[in-house]
């Protein structure tokens, strides 16, 4: 059996976090699927999803890594006008972190849970905020 | 206070309930995969930007294709929404034969703060005899115009219907009307300059973004073509802030502006003060 579902994450600033397990966990119980896989996909490509611990200061370091490795005022090829667009990028460092992050995690679904340590928490990473950011959220199994 | 004088709205959940309007919106406004979002997250983004209003304009080109790309009823509907973040500008095709009833309505009963006119989208002269009767009303109601100067990316919008230089015989005959040069002219950023440093009536603002990042065009047309010092010292009281959005995140533009060589005072009033002056809303 597959349930697919989709929700939105409203971001308040340019870089932003969003814990996002409790929504995933709402899914599962909902889908009525007891063992299988769960996917957590955002459907954008200047921000990102992981798996970490939930507290301030890991962020906090993430933060501070993600800036000085990726930094906003490189001098990018992707800042330019895109006719495909009609407007002009200037948010390579939000894709890079993107990328660098992933869009995505994959966790267990065990017997109606989510299968995660006790120290583990589904992150919604915003690196070009705000916006109005869609996820889905997949369940396969029986 | 920070000001943004130019913004678009016409992707606002809240005016965007016709997947017609929206797709004629895409093509017409150039803007080809722009989002619908909520008001709500527009005002997150100002608020993450630091931009405390934000002018929003109408678009009327309904003699060039049938309809209102945004009309002053919905700009209307919006402010109404967020009065306090937002300042509604109208807009009328000059070649509507009912263009000054139109805009009288939006004055008098709309009660919108402005006009926003885009000669080459609309395809007219500044000099037009059609557009003057609108300058006519605007100085009646004492009401600012925004003109969309130099280049737009709208397509089928001739440049030679607004070159900056076209604006100086405004200048000239409406010595009482306040206008607005907006993206700054580019690329005629020298001749913008010229009108600003002559004429006490001709604003611009730096709604400009045509090659690179915001903060390296700004370095290139501020400081490069134009001198460093040039806004510092003498046209800081005509400059306005403006960013195109959402053709650009306001962010990135409050970013360049903030990169700027600009005494703190100078920088008040580019980034607000000189909008309130422009607006009639000076205290």
């Amino acid at each position: 059996m597959v349930k697919h579902y989709e929700f939105f994450v409203m971001t308040n600033d340019e870089y932003d976090t969003a814990y996002i397990g409790d929504i995933v966990k709402e899914y599962v119980k909902e889908s009525g699927v007891k063992n299988g896989i769960v996917s957590v996909i955002t459907a954008h490509t200047s921000c990102g999803i992981l798996v970490t611990e939930p507290l301030d200061c890991i962020l906090s370091d993430l933060k501070d890594l993600l800036t000085e490795f990726i930094p906003e005022d490189a001098e990018y090829s992707h800042a330019h006008f895109l006719h495909t667009y009609g407007r002009t990028s200037a948010n390579s460092y939000g894709h890079l972190r993107s990328i660098f992050t992933g869009n995505h995690t994959l966790v267990s679904l065990v017997d109606g849970s989510l299968a995660m340590g006790a120290a583990q928490e589904i992150v919604f990473m915003e690196f070009d905020g705000p916006q109005q950011r869609k996820v889905y959220v997949d369940i396969i199994g029986e | 206070m920070i000001i943004d004088v130019y913004t678009f709205p016409g992707f606002l959940k809240e005016i965007s309930q016709d997947e017609e309007r929206i797709a004629f919106r895409r093509e017409q406004y150039f803007l080809l995969k722009q989002h619908v979002w909520p008001l709500s997250l527009f005002v997150t983004q100002m608020n993450a930007a630091g931009i405390d209003k934000s002018i929003i304009s109408a678009e009327d080109v309904t003699t060039k294709a049938g309809d209102t790309i945004v009309s002053n009823e919905e700009v209307k509907l919006l402010v109404d929404l967020e009065p306090d973040r937002l300042i509604g500008f109208a807009s009328v095709d000059p070649n509507r034969e009912d263009a000054i009833e139109v805009l009288e309505d939006a004055f008098s009963n709309l009660k919108l703060s402005g006009l926003k006119l885009s000669p080459a989208m609309q395809r007219f002269y500044p000099m037009d005899e059609k557009a003057q009767q609108l300058y006519e009303v605007c100085i009646k109601y004492n009401k600012p115009i925004i003109f969309e100067a130099g280049m737009t990316w709208i397509k089928d919008s001739p440049t030679k219907y607004s070159n900056p230089l076209l604006f100086e015989d405004v200048a000239i005959k409406y010595p009482d009307l306040r206008f607005s040069l907006g993206h700054f002219g580019w690329p005629w950023v020298r001749e913008v300059a010229m009108l600003l440093l002559k004429y006490p009536n001709v604003y611009a603002d730096t709604a400009l973004l045509y090659f690179d990042s915001p903060k390296q065009f700004f370095n290139t047309e501020f400081n490069n073509t134009l001198g460093e010092f040039w806004i510092d010292r003498m046209l800081y009281n005509k400059v306005m802030f403006g960013s195109t959005y959402p053709r650009i995140e306001q962010k990135r533009m409050v970013g360049a502006v903030n990169s700027l060589t600009l005494r703190d005072e100078q920088r008040r009033m580019v980034m607000g003060e000189n909008a309130l002056r422009f607006l009639g809303m000076e205290e």
